[in-house]
């Protein structure tokens, strides 16, 4: 059997920097605070993104002025809570392009890959300031703030998460793999 | 091969090669669940992505209604219709509105035995960690893969190993043991981690304690927190899975990321206090708190054992006379019990409200929630501000607390009432 994911390997293309203005939140940014849990019956995503961020400190300032391409940065913890996908479909529509967290919470941060939203953790998130101008190279694992004039690193991005970001999300990744659904098939390769 | 803890046994297992802590790998699902909230949206997902196509295995797919139920405006009307659809023409099992808490439908219905792995769009589902099982909240987009697929992408967590010793006193419990853990791991403290709960007070506690225990999990970020099933719980799951059950354990040896000790030797009842489950008091540093509303259930504290809990207190006696006292049994099977044991009886009679099992007040989606200003006591697992209601504040605590304080009006020691 060919292991497809030696086929990802070679196909997979990071994605292009990111550019763009920092709004930034607290620790422990729950997905309530994300996607208030009234609006959990929306089904429709447009909707979804009137309410992205609404139930923080700022969540009517940052409706009102989220422009597309800026970047969400964060303290430990953000998306914590519940596993609504909403919260990561509801900012990636607002406009947020990439998410920059000290640390995320496991299902959003999962929720965020398959919804091609590139979300990265950064120890040196803490020194980002509201407004700053901001420029991410994922593959290089870097965020260039150009207000401050200073680099900061980045976990770096596991491949297949940089593979399922490029071609806009898991059910897109698996059906460009073309073989998926193959139970028993085991783990095609162990990757870090 | 290297000794190892029970997720990297699961996982060796489900990929079918060893794994070890940090390998990103993909395993077969054993069971796909969604609810009524964010299954529409896995269905539409997987309507987008897979048109009519046949879900991998019908038999391993199952859909609960347990948040907005019965269905409370045209718009989850026709969510839930779209469940009901797409479950009967692709011949999966609907458990509807007459059953209950998702995860605890599933273990009740013989879904669930040591070893499996399930994921849902839940963020609790790994309270199936005390059945054995690696349950695994996620979203719309991951349930509706691994419902096409069966298989999904992990990264391997490291396992820390918490050690619990000593014994419980009169009125307190695992809902006291789970906030003093999280007081001192904080919100992020079990972030990419699997945790294992063990020691000799663990070893005796029962299946709703363990549920207790292991639901809490969510609340320090964790991937999932287990216990090796007991004889009891192995034969509570025998009895209701087809085939013979095997259990699962940790390899002897050193293989944990670190250990924690606690000894709850001593301990009182805890609260967590407004908006965040690891800011733990002891009931007395907050005691005399005005309380508008108790809410007693949940997948953390809905089992028959929780409300008999809070049926000991209350019995004979009448809830404070401004109080609301809403009572929601985790399952349907867990309120025949509770009226068979005469349970009804004694929350009508204080004052309660007795509401069809449900995950409840879990979220703004379920009657009851709170007016701005207003505070409630919950025995639920979460309080992040605004969850309940924009303005009102929750404590999270036990039902003997809870019990307590619905007699009281204001947060109250169990052991102080008579």
């Amino acid at each position: 059997m060919t292991p497809p994911m030696k086929r990802a390997r070679q196909s997979a293309s990071p994605p292009a920097l990111i550019r763009g203005r920092a709004w930034l939140f607290g620790d422990d940014i729950d997905t309530d605070q994300i996607y208030p849990g009234k609006y959990l019956p929306l089904t429709d995503k447009s909707e979804m993104a009137r309410h992205a961020m609404e139930g923080t400190e700022r969540g009517a300032e940052f409706l009102k002025s989220v422009k597309p391409g800026d970047i969400l940065v964060a303290g430990r913890n953000f998306g914590c809570g519940s596993s609504r996908e909403h919260a990561a479909i509801a900012i990636h529509g607002a406009g947020i392009s990439v998410v920059i967290a000290v640390s995320l919470a496991r299902i959003f941060h999962r929720n965020c890959v398959n919804t091609a939203l590139p979300a990265l953790e950064s120890a040196g998130a803490r020194k980002i300031h509201d407004g700053d101008m901001l420029e991410i190279d994922i593959a290089r694992g870097e965020i260039k703030n150009e207000t401050q004039g200073m680099v900061l690193k980045t976990e770096p991005m596991p491949e297949l998460e940089r593979e399922i970001i490029s071609v806009g999300g898991l059910l897109k990744y698996l059906k460009s793999k073309g073989d998926m659904g193959i139970r028993g098939s085991g783990d095609q390769g162990v990757r870090k | 091969m290297h000794q190892m803890t029970i997720i990297e046994k699961i996982f060796s297992r489900a990929s079918g090669r060893p794994v070890k802590p940090g390998d990103l790998i993909w395993v077969d699902l054993d069971l796909v669940a969604m609810r009524d909230f964010g299954g529409p949206n896995v269905v539409g997902e997987y309507q987008n992505s897979f048109g009519s196509s046949p879900v991998f295995d019908p038999d391993r797919v199952a859909i609960t209604f347990d948040l907005h139920i019965p269905a409370r405006d045209e718009k989850v009307a026709q969510n839930q219709r779209r469940l009901r659809d797409f479950a009967s023409t692709q011949g999966i099992r609907l458990f509807d509105i007459n059953t209950g808490v998702g995860q605890h439908i599933l273990f009740e219905n013989g879904l669930v035995k040591p070893g499996d792995i399930i994921v849902g769009t839940d963020s609790h589902m790994n309270l199936l960690g005390a059945l054995g099982a690696a349950g695994f909240g996620m979203g719309t987009t991951d349930i509706a893969a691994g419902m096409y697929c069966g298989r999904l992408w992990f990264k391997v967590p490291s396992t820390v190993r918490i050690v619990i010793k000593g014994k419980l006193g009169e009125y307190v419990t695992a809902k006291d043991v789970i906030l003093l853990i999280i007081k001192k791991m904080g919100t992020d403290g079990a972030l990419n981690r699997a945790l294992e709960f063990t020691g000799p007070l663990v070893d005796s506690l029962s299946l709703a304690q363990r549920i207790t225990l292991c639901s809490m999990v969510t609340e320090m970020s964790g991937d999932i927190g287990f216990i090796e099933p007991s004889a009891a719980v192995l034969k509570f799951i025998q009895d209701r899975v087809p085939g013979k059950i095997g259990s699962i354990s940790s390899d002897s040896g050193e293989k944990f990321e670190k250990t924690v000790e606690f000894d709850v030797d001593g301990l009182g009842p805890l609260v967590a206090c407004p908006h965040s489950p690891d800011n733990v008091k002891p009931v007395g540093e907050v005691a005399g708190t005005a309380v508008d509303q108790v809410f007693i259930g949940s997948c953390t504290n809905g089992r028959l054992e929780d409300l008999q809990l809070a049926a000991r207190i209350l019995e004979g006696k009448r809830v404070e006379k401004s109080m609301r006292l809403i009572i929601v049994p985790a399952t349907m099977e867990v309120a025949r019990e509770a009226l068979k044991a005469g349970l009804y009886d004694i929350f009508l009679e204080s004052g309660a409200v007795v509401t069809n099992p449900s995950c409840a007040l879990c979220t703004t989606g379920h009657p009851g929630i709170l007016a701005p200003g207003e505070t409630m006591v919950s025995t639920s697992n979460r309080n992040f501000i605004g969850k309940l209601g924009k303005g009102a504040e929750v404590y999270l605590a036990s039902p003997t607390v809870a019990a307590a304080t619905a007699l009281t009006g204001k947060i109250t020691d169990p052991r102080e009432i008579e």
